[in-house]
């Protein structure tokens, strides 16, 4: 029940930072300043860092430790990576945390499975004067001093970018009958997919407003109570989202497979490689997607990509793992090196078919 | 009565701290059913043991069939034809009656198992036996009786050449002995050799040829059954020379009042209808073979053990008892014959053993006051002279004697005045022996009232002021220690012969 | 109650369940009852289903298999690495999961039969075992099996076919009657299903009767630890990326399973038959009630109750017969 308070709050407060446009300028820094602070730096010494990443599931990762491993190269540092067996262990990624910043390393580099119970290994991190880079997710009510650097796709613009282009695509179809868009989120508790998942929602339902039309949520509480703007009982629109009960591809399918069954859908979106997968699987039967549903996924990776290549996805919003995992090493040389820093939001960039083989976004489309 | 098919020659064993056997003769003829009685612990299963290949002896000769023979497992003397139907029986439930006679060696149609060659086999075997067993029944689905049965086939069908029944009729029915009789019967027109080992003097009379007796360990002598009586049996079976004196007298004062009056206690088929009184003072002395019934007419008084009727008087005031918890708030303790399951946690030290089942009075608030648990488990230490270091020593440490005055001093914390002693010096040398008999005369002295069981014969006798006989869960006599004897109380101990 | 084919056999009562739970599905939300819908929950069942018919034998010795499910998972990992780094062939892949998976069971048989490990303790530790080595051997990645449009690929069709028309046919149902037929008959009328039955119902009796129990008793572990290394295969077909940490808790189903079939929870009784259909029945409540509604969590706790009187109804028969 604290868990749900606290991600309602912290939802809130990122609804309210998303619609003041000048605060949201100020929070997240510019990609090119973030960048920027990194200029001609050095390594003191040869550092050594632990990263703990939020499991090794999906091939996501593999394309973070790789920008990692050129980061430590170029920077003459080394790091050592850990992580739980699935992204659901929380405790067990806290029990690594916790060892982590025990050995007293240069630095710790973090993506957080579940933001709120990291809290309190931060704080023995701050009185250990050991400075942490939250990467891949944020970590919102950090303890003060803790995390020095944020390296983190701006997820709810992520989100937001499938809204804006899955709407693109479906907006003529809606209006005679109600219509049902689903979302398929692996989890409610790490932000970065609370943050994604709801900035579809959000983006969706302001876009519908602006035609005049409405949304109804359905599904999972967390991210129907979270919502903005939505309407109860009928409306023109019914968004439904599912959560599994554990972070893998078979059950996401089982969810993803309730929702294209369903008569009235017209569109899918699965927010992470792991709900995407499962949503593929699940058209596997089925095969409406780029047939009589639109499909919008996450990530990359051999399936997703085979399947924007091929039209059953629309397209897909690729993070920048390998910059992610870049910057990361980058903040945690110069925090060890005593620098102060601003965060580094990464871009979420939207591809298809047309342009998944241009230079600019290719090399984040990882395997 | 054929000619001699076994010869076991002065067999010997021995194993720590116990002759088991001691030079002991037996003989079997082919067509003869040849009976083996003793009392417990006297060797007969032992003896068995040793011929079916489970133990290997120290000394001595078998012949079988005119050949030197040693066998080292069940197996090799199955092969050889000498099969034993165990008192347990060893079947696999789950399976039918076939399935289980040919079990390890099934008849096979290439890689498929021939059920139906297997039952009718089975028919062929039971119609030989004229036993009436549906083949295809689930074993565990058949009486006690008829699973007997199926396991008797099946050591014919071992093409055995001697069959050894180890007390074959304890759980069988009237009607299912009678069955049991004709086959033997049978079994013995086919020249077959039968032992029978059983306590059950009636059905040695209608069924065996002879009788071997063996005593302690050692063989006694044969008599043929039909010359013999069953004083002539008992004789031989009791017949030791007691070095101690038995006790002469009752100490109990003609004016002791009962403390403990048991009326028609019924519990199953161990306890029918038992009736006995305790007065105070009192050594009551519980006789009789095992399985007799009495450790459960001891559980039922105690409350271990549901009962389906029977009132309890306790100092003329009618209790009731349906759980330990209740016997003990009565006063009545009860010292277990397995000692470490049930009566002592043996790595515990000796004061957490013996305020066990105290502990709320030795409690100040929530914790225990171990200041007055040391103070009185070492008031009783020296009471018992139990032989420790100190308090704190861990129960496992001590000998077995001493662990026994460890429980005998728990039940003596709870001033309980009914004591009920099961086996008490089971398992413990002659000197530790003597130091619980003066304890327990000690005892008697000051007033408590002990139930004493007991299977060694020595023991009541020298104990007891009042002997109870109990003979397959009925009482069947009660002696005064004047008019005690070995052979008085055995043949109470035992059926009378029809 | 004699195991006799009695209109109130378990395997019966299990298979009316199954049955009424497809119509009450299909009557509350009529998506259940779509062909798709079918398909996927066949899709999933065939992983689970053979670790059900593996794990029986383990459970009727009066054992169990716990490394199941970690196990299916770490032998799919070997393979699709196999494929994916080396470029193996599909089918030497294939037989390499398989054969991993027979390893890991004759390492558990010989831990249980010889060592005399409980089978919960010595499993256990396999389950954990195997979901470490799987990401040893991956290097911690998760492993994509080649997709069925590949040429690699062929062995999606061992479980299911798209005809010219479009329909897909589930044809890993065959295989899995198949299967069921051929372990059942090894169940019941060879030796080794007899020694199963009779290691579970009294081992002392079996030993006494000179079979060789701890031959058969390790011989019982590698046919789960077979039918764990084909599970693997189907996951692969079906899930196509295998992500290492993922499995542990689906041997739980598969047990459930066999145990909601008839399978004795003690040991001694089981069907082949029971088991399949106890396998469809959980996999019913997995798939049905996301469609009626209820969240993966209920469906958690539903599937328990289930189990529990599952369990309760197999202790009440034991003890009307005692």
């Amino acid at each position: 029940m604290k868990k749900k308070m606290l991600a309602i709050l912290m939802v809130a407060v990122l609804a309210a930072v998303a619609c003041v446009p000048a605060l949201a300028a100020e929070n997240l820094s510019d990609t090119t300043e973030g960048v920027a602070q990194f200029e001609g730096i050095t390594a003191n010494e040869a550092y050594d860092f632990q990263i703990v990443v939020k499991s090794f599931q999906s091939t996501y990762w593999q394309a973070a430790l790789k920008g990692m491993d050129q980061a430590a190269e170029e920077l003459g540092v080394t790091y050592s990576a850990q992580g739980p067996a699935s992204e659901s262990d929380i405790a067990d990624q806290v029990n690594m945390l916790n060892s982590a910043i025990n050995g007293a390393p240069a630095g710790v580099g973090l993506a957080a499975c579940d933001t709120s119970s990291v809290l309190e290994s931060l704080q023995a991190a701050v009185d250990a004067g050991v400075p942490i880079v939250a990467f891949d997710t944020g970590i919102a009510d950090a303890p003060e001093g803790s995390v020095v650097c944020t390296v983190v796709t701006d997820n709810t613009a992520a989100g937001e970018v499938a809204a804006v282009n899955l709407y693109e695509a479906v907006k003529d179809q809606i209006g005679d009958a109600p219509v049902r868009i689903g979302e398929i989120n692996q989890d409610n508790y790490a932000l970065n997919i609370q943050q994604r998942g709801l900035g579809f929602i959000n983006k969706l339902i302001e876009l519908a407003a602006a035609d005049g039309y409405t949304v109804a949520m359905e599904g999972n509480e967390f991210y129907v109570n979270a919502a903005e703007g939505a309407v109860e009982g009928d409306a023109d629109i019914i968004l439904e989202v599912r959560v599994p009960a554990q972070t893998t591809v078979d059950l996401c399918s089982t969810e993803a497979g309730t929702i294209l069954d369903k008569e009235d859908t017209i569109a899918v979106f699965g927010s992470n490689q792991t709900a995407a997968e499962g949503l593929l699987v699940a058209n596997d039967n089925r095969e409406v997607l780029g047939d009589t549903v639109v499909g919008v996924g996450f990530d990359a990776g051999t399936s997703i990509k085979a399947a924007v290549e091929d039209g059953t996805f629309l397209g897909a919003v690729t993070q920048s793992p390998l910059m992610m995992g870049y910057y990361c090493i980058y903040a945690l040389t110069a925090a060890a090196n005593g620098q102060e820093l601003i965060d580094v939001p990464t871009d979420g960039y939207w591809y298809n078919a047309e342009n998944m083989t241009d230079e600019s976004i290719a090399p984040n489309l990882y395997d | 009565m054929g000619e001699v098919i076994l010869t076991m020659d002065s067999i010997d064993k021995t194993f720590p701290g116990v002759h088991a056997l001691d030079h002991v003769n037996f003989e079997l003829r082919r067509g003869e059913v040849h009976a083996l009685m003793g009392e417990n612990g006297a060797g007969k299963s032992t003896l068995m043991k040793v011929l079916t290949g489970i133990y290997t002896k120290d000394s001595g000769t078998i012949t079988f069939e005119g050949k030197e023979v040693e066998y080292h497992n069940t197996r090799e003397a199955q092969d050889a034809g000498i099969v034993i139907v165990h008192q347990e029986l060893n079947m696999v439930g789950d399976l039918t009656v076939a399935q289980n006679i040919f079990i390890g060696r099934e008849f096979r149609k290439g890689i498929m198992i021939d059920d139906r060659k297997m039952i009718r086999e089975s028919k062929k075997l039971f119609d030989e036996l004229h036993i009436d067993i549906d083949p295809r029944a689930r074993m565990s689905d058949l009486t006690v009786g008829k699973q007997q049965m199926c396991e008797i086939a099946k050591a014919i069908s071992h093409k055995a050449k001697i069959i050894i029944f180890d007390e074959p009729s304890a759980a069988l029915t009237e009607k299912e002995i009678e069955d049991l009789f004709t086959i033997i019967r049978g079994l013995r027109a086919q020249n077959l050799g039968i032992i029978y080992i059983s306590h059950r003097m009636d059905e040695i009379k209608v069924i065996t040829d002879r009788v071997t007796v063996m005593r302690d360990g050692t063989y006694v002598g044969t008599l043929i059954t039909n010359d013999c009586t069953k004083e002539d049996i008992i004789n031989m079976m009791v017949g030791r020379v007691i070095y101690e004196e038995p006790k002469t007298h009752s100490m109990v004062p003609d004016d002791a009042p009962v403390v403990l009056k048991v009326e028609h206690l019924n519990a199953g088929k161990m306890v029918q209808d038992v009736s006995f009184e305790l007065r105070k003072g009192e050594i009551l002395g519980f006789s009789g073979l095992m399985g007799a019934g009495r450790t459960e007419t001891a559980r039922a008084l105690f409350g271990a053990d549901p009962r389906q009727s029977g009132d309890i008087y306790i100092n003329g005031r009618k209790v009731t008892i349906n759980s330990p918890e209740d016997a003990v708030k009565n006063g009545i303790g009860y010292l277990s014959e397995d000692r470490k399951r049930f009566g002592i946690v043996v790595q515990k030290t000796i004061t957490e053993n013996s305020t066990l089942s105290t502990l709320k009075e030795y409690m100040a608030g929530l914790f225990i006051n171990k200041k007055a648990e040391k103070t009185v488990t070492e008031q009783y230490i020296r009471e018992l002279d139990t032989k420790t270091p100190g308090a704190d020593q861990l129960v496992v440490n001590l000998s077995g004697g001493n662990q026994q005055k460890v429980v005998i001093a728990k039940w003596l914390v709870r001033n309980c005045d009914i004591l009920i002693f099961d086996e008490p010096t089971r398992g413990i040398d002659v000197g530790a022996k003597n130091e619980i008999y003066k304890l327990m005369n000690r005892l008697a002295a000051e007033g408590k009232s002990i139930i004493m069981i007991s299977s060694e014969m020595t023991e009541i006798l020298r104990m007891s002021d009042r002997i109870i006989v109990m003979c397959e869960g009925k009482k069947t006599g009660e002696i005064p220690i004047e008019q005690a004897t070995q052979e008085a109380i055995m043949d109470k101990a035992t059926r009378d012969i029809g | 109650m004699a195991k006799k084919k009695t209109i109130f056999s378990q395997e019966v009562i299990v298979a009316f369940v199954l049955i009424a739970l497809y119509l009450i599905f299909r009557t509350i939300s009529s998506d259940f009852g779509k062909y798709t819908t079918f398909l996927s929950m066949m899709d999933i069942s065939y992983y689970y289903v053979l670790m059900a018919i593996g794990v029986a034998f383990p459970l009727i010795t009066g054992g169990v298999d716990l490394s199941i499910g970690t196990g299916m998972i770490c032998y799919a990992l070997a393979g699709g690495f196999l494929i994916r780094n080396y470029n193996c062939p599909t089918g030497l892949a294939i037989l390499v999961s398989i054969m991993f998976g027979v390893v890991i069971g004759l390492f558990n048989g010989v831990l249980i039969s010889v060592l005399g490990l409980p089978p919960f303790l010595a499993t256990l530790c396999n389950c954990m075992i195997t979901r470490g080595l799987g990401s040893v051997v991956t290097g911690s990645f998760a492993v994509p099996w080649p997709t069925a449009k590949q040429a690699n690929g062929w062995f999606h069709a061992i479980f299911k076919i798209t005809t010219a028309d479009k329909t897909k046919i589930p044809l890993g149902l065959v295989w899995i009657f198949l299967l069921m037929l051929l372990m059942q008959f090894i169940l019941a009328h060879t030796r080794f299903g007899r020694y199963t039955i009779a290691i579970g119902s009294n081992k002392e009796a079996a030993v006494l009767s000179g079979i060789n129990v701890k031959f058969y008793h390790v011989m019982v572990y590698m046919v789960s630890g077979l039918f764990a290394g084909l599970a693997s295969i189907a996951y692969a077909a079906v899930i196509k990326t295998v992500q290492p940490g993922t499995g542990a808790g689906m041997e739980l189903d598969a047990i459930g399973g066999a145990i909601v079939g008839g399978v004795s929870a003690s040991g001694g009784y089981g069907t082949i038959y029971g088991t399949v259909i106890g396998a469809y029945v959980i996999i019913f409540l997995k798939q049905g009630l996301p469609y009626i509604g209820f969240n993966a969590n209920m469906q958690q706790i539903i599937t328990g109750l289930v189990l529990i009187g599952a369990v309760c109804i197999d202790i009440i028969k034991r003890k009307v017969i005692v």
